[in-house]
């Protein structure tokens, strides 16, 4: 049997990005404020939103940054970098140009001290192959984010896993994000719309078709997912506001994925990090769309021992509530559902630490 | 996704054959010059002439067109880019200010080698500074 896993708490600059972006925050603001407020004290960044001159990282900051979180007691833990294949306008970069991007981004990890980069799903197996070498070399993991709309039992996650489990590296794995496992469309997105004008009528048609897509469960292939970008588009459309047509579709599938909790179990093995995706708080304290107490308790009885990176998403369309106390909410939910799974969120930054530093030592056996 | 926030407010500046404004990035992280696709300015419905825009960045100024090849020049998330125009705009008074921006994001990809493009779009009305040298 499977020891209980013990999850570490921890949250991303992302979820705080409408008050950095507005200058309400600077760098070191935000991370003592994390800190001062326990939202940590796993410490997820994103390198080209919160690092000036990214990837460039000279000693002067990296030492900077180190003795910041040192000394606030957060645990860094996922930098998240970009594959930026159109960077150029006129072509894609090609395999060695990819390669070096990315090489350079996780060199950037290393120094600044974070175990695990993020990477995207327009990595390709191949060049996850190339970059485990890499990744060795600096001692950071890449954690591919499955994300919705795809999901861990996706044919391209699932082309990923089976690459890893040839390659053999334990410093190739996945980041699981929540958005993957939704169970309803966010009702704070849908009072945002509301305060755009959309009609009670539109608005219930737009739950109706979310809700028949999930219950069709997650798309099988990209073109399912085009019909159903098509289908939001049209119902849009036939209710008179086609202005709402492309916001509905890219979050009716590119946020809210319908897979079902245990998908992750696909690639259980190979999960190295987590995004607690959410998208508000209702008021009975739970997280109306994503099954946050579900996704714990599977976690917790899958033994896994790595961080969770509270992600809020909802400060895209939530100009009316603070992004503080909604992230506060969330994770008090996860610690219930933690200790009501019979375990615990680590919450002390030595032993996120120490438990951190096993759980990414792992080689995965399957 | 952050429309509001692309023109500054207050920033409008005349010298009665020019008009400038400070515009942030809508994006969440930074991109480099050469994903700005395409930029308008008008100011109080008259669009500047395309070919008369001009970006100022990192202390640098460039034509529209010569940020296609600038891939290392970074748009920070919170630093301000200055977007001039032709355009004769009478100091003081209310003008209603519109930007339109163009932004190819790099890291996503649509479909066979295509580069998701998001089109933003702000508005504010605001008085113009003069910068008109004083006259003794």
């Amino acid at each position: 049997m499977t020891t209980l896993g013990s999850p570490i708490q921890g949250v991303t600059l992302y979820s705080f990005t409408r008050a950095f972006h507005g200058r309400e925050y600077d760098l070191e603001g935000l991370i003592r404020k994390t800190a001062a407020e326990g939202y940590g004290p796993g410490l997820e960044v994103i390198g080209f939103s919160s690092f000036r001159g990214f990837p460039e990282i000279d000693d002067r900051f990296a030492g900077w940054f180190k003795d910041l979180v040192a000394e606030v007691g957060l645990v860094t833990t996922s930098l998240a970098i970009n594959a930026d294949i159109g960077i150029h306008r006129d072509r894609l970069l090609d395999q060695d140009e990819l390669i070096e991007y990315m090489r350079r981004q996780i060199e950037a990890a290393a120094r600044l001290g974070f175990p695990i980069a993020r990477v995207q799903i327009s990595i390709e197996p191949d060049s996850m192959e190339r970059l485990a070498p890499v990744a060795e070399r600096y001692g950071v993991t890449l954690a591919l984010e499955v994300h919705a709309d795809q999901y861990a039992s996706h044919p391209r996650i699932l082309a990923l896993r089976d690459r890893y489990e040839q390659v053999g590296s334990p410093y190739l794995g996945f980041t699981a994000d929540w958005g993957a496992t939704t169970v309803g469309f966010a009702p704070s997105l849908i009072e945002a719309y509301r305060r755009r004008g959309a009609s009670e009528d539109l608005l219930a048609k737009v739950v109706d078709l979310w809700n028949e897509f999930s219950e069709a469960g997650p798309p099988k292939d990209q073109a399912d997912h085009g019909q159903r970008f098509g289908r939001f588009i049209a119902l849009a459309a036939q209710n008179g506001r086609p202005d709402l047509g492309v916001d509905f579709g890219i979050n009716g599938t590119g946020l809210f994925g319908p897979a079902r909790v245990d998908d992750w179990l696909e690639i259980m093995p190979w999960i190295r990090h987590v995004h607690g995706k959410f998208f508000g708080i209702d008021e009975s304290g739970e997280e109306p769309s994503v099954p946050v107490r579900d996704l714990i308790r599977l976690l917790v009885e899958q033994g896994y021992t790595g961080a969770i990176s509270s992600e809020y998403e909802g400060w895209h369309w939530n100009s009316w509530q603070s992004p503080f106390e909604i992230i506060a909410g969330e994770q008090a939910v996860q610690r219930s559902a933690a200790e009501a799974a019979g375990s615990r969120m680590i919450t002390d930054p030595a032993e996120a630490r120490a438990q951190l530093a096993a759980h990414l030592a792992q080689p995965v056996h399957s | 996704m952050i429309p509001d926030r692309i023109i500054e407010q207050g920033t409008l500046t005349t010298d009665g054959g020019r008009a400038a404004v400070e515009v942030r990035l809508p994006w969440y992280r930074a991109l480099p010059a050469s994903c700005i696709s395409e930029v308008a300015l008008a100011v109080d419905g008259v669009r500047a002439p395309a070919d008369s825009l001009t970006w100022t960045m990192n202390g640098e100024t460039h034509a529209i067109a010569e940020l296609a090849t600038r891939a290392d020049d970074w748009w920070f998330p919170l630093d301000s880019a200055v977007v001039s125009g032709e355009l004769p705009v009478e100091a003081g008074g209310e003008h209603r200010v519109d930007v339109e921006l163009k932004l190819y994001i790099p890291y996503i990809i649509i479909g066979d080698g295509e580069v998701l493009r998001i089109e933003e779009h702000d508005t504010k009305t605001m008085a113009a500074a003069s910068t008109k040298e004083a006259v003794a």
